[in-house]
């Protein structure tokens, strides 16, 4: 899996491309952690091009929400993962175990960035 | 080659993570030699993928990592694969399955892989044997019966706390068995309790995630007050009885 980072005045958005499987998943939780050790807590992951997720990497965003979002400004301002262009397959996947309720997605990364 | 029966295609991989793209990659180039779509390729390969990350995970001691076997077996209405390794022995029965309701923070995400696997092919069986080591097999169909798609499933007596896991394990095996208008016939059924409620609640966004429905039929005045009184009744497809519920009305 490639992982690209590009920092925005209040978000960071982290393009995936490849596999998100358990092979690459701690690879994703470690550019995670270092925002976080950064104090970003504001994330978009784009998955436009993520061609295949398990449940390793489901893990990896499941724990990456809960920690972002026990950082907050206001009560109604804080950290969050939002999650932009799910390509179907991935999108199915999120269906089938009850994580598309979970997650804010949105069309594109641009919406995404805009929505905090 | 998607007439007859070819002969299995097998792939030895030393099982370790990086083995996971390979795999992978052995399903797509099987899959596009059957002629599946590419729905179907990617679920067996998110299946195996799965499978394949337990093995490796979980089978061999870290330090030296053994062989993995798989084998793609195409028939005419099924393609059947099966993982093989020689490491310590495995149940993927035993794991509990993954709670998908409660909320993100409560939740446990352990047992979401098994859980894709049983959700994306038609049958995982697992089996120990002393020569060829743990054995999964996993088989996908390749064309479903539309008619097997309906089915009834009658419940007698109280549906509360000791009987709802029970209702539970058999609406899963008609959804596990390609159910995905499911009637739930309560006619023979007197008590109703908020275990009760809960189970059908479970049930119903099962087969809601599957692209089906549940719908609820002949209800007797005390079950249907309870319905009425938690405000349920505005949540489920409630009928007057089987014969109203279905099956043409599970077309749509």
């Amino acid at each position: 899996m490639e992982i690209t980072h590009r920092q925005f005045h209040r978000v960071d958005l982290l393009s995936l491309s490849g596999r998100l499987d358990a092979a690459s998943a701690p690879q994703l939780r470690e550019a995670i952690e270092h925002l976080f050790h950064t104090g970003h807590y504001r994330i978009v992951l784009d998955m436009q091009h993520l061609a295949h997720i398990s449940s390793a990497g489901l893990r990896v965003l499941t724990d990456a929400r809960k920690r972002a979002r026990e950082w907050k400004i206001t009560d109604l301002e804080g950290g969050d993962i939002r999650l932009a262009s799910v390509p179907p397959n991935i999108g199915e996947v999120f269906n089938l175990t009850g994580m598309s309720s979970l997650f804010a997605i949105y069309e594109d990364a641009t919406a995404a960035v805009g929505s905090f | 080659m998607t007439n007859g029966s070819p002969a299995p295609e097998t792939i030895t991989l030393p099982a370790t993570l990086d083995a996971l793209a390979a795999i992978s990659q052995f399903v797509a180039t099987a899959a596009e030699a059957t002629g599946l779509d590419s729905r179907t390729t990617w679920q067996i390969q998110l299946a195996v993928d799965e499978a394949a990350t337990n093995i490796i995970q979980y089978a061999y001691p870290h330090h030296t990592p053994g062989d993995l076997i798989m084998t793609w077996a195409t028939a005419t209405s099924a393609v059947t694969i099966t993982l093989r390794d020689q490491g310590c022995s495995f149940d993927p029965n035993n794991v509990p399955p993954p709670d998908l309701l409660s909320p993100l923070e409560e939740r446990q995400v352990g047992g979401l892989g098994i859980y894709l696997m049983t959700r994306l092919m038609n049958e995982v069986r697992f089996n120990f044997d002393p020569q060829l080591g743990n054995v999964l097999t996993m088989v996908k169909y390749l064309q479903h019966d539309e008619a097997e798609q309906i089915s009834v499933l009658p419940l007698h007596g109280r549906l509360d706390a000791q009987t709802a896991p029970h209702v539970n394990t058999q609406a899963q095996r008609l959804i596990e068995a390609g159910t995905r208008c499911l009637i739930i016939d309560l006619e023979q059924v007197d008590f109703i309790s908020s275990s009760g409620l809960r189970i059908l609640l479970i049930i119903r966004k099962e087969l809601m995630i599957l692209g089906g429905e549940l719908r609820l039929a002949a209800l007797s005045p005390r079950v249907r007050e309870v319905f009425d009184l938690t405000g349920f009744a505005q949540v489920f497809a409630i009928y007057p009885s089987v014969a109203a519920a279905g099956p043409t009305a599970c077309d749509g």
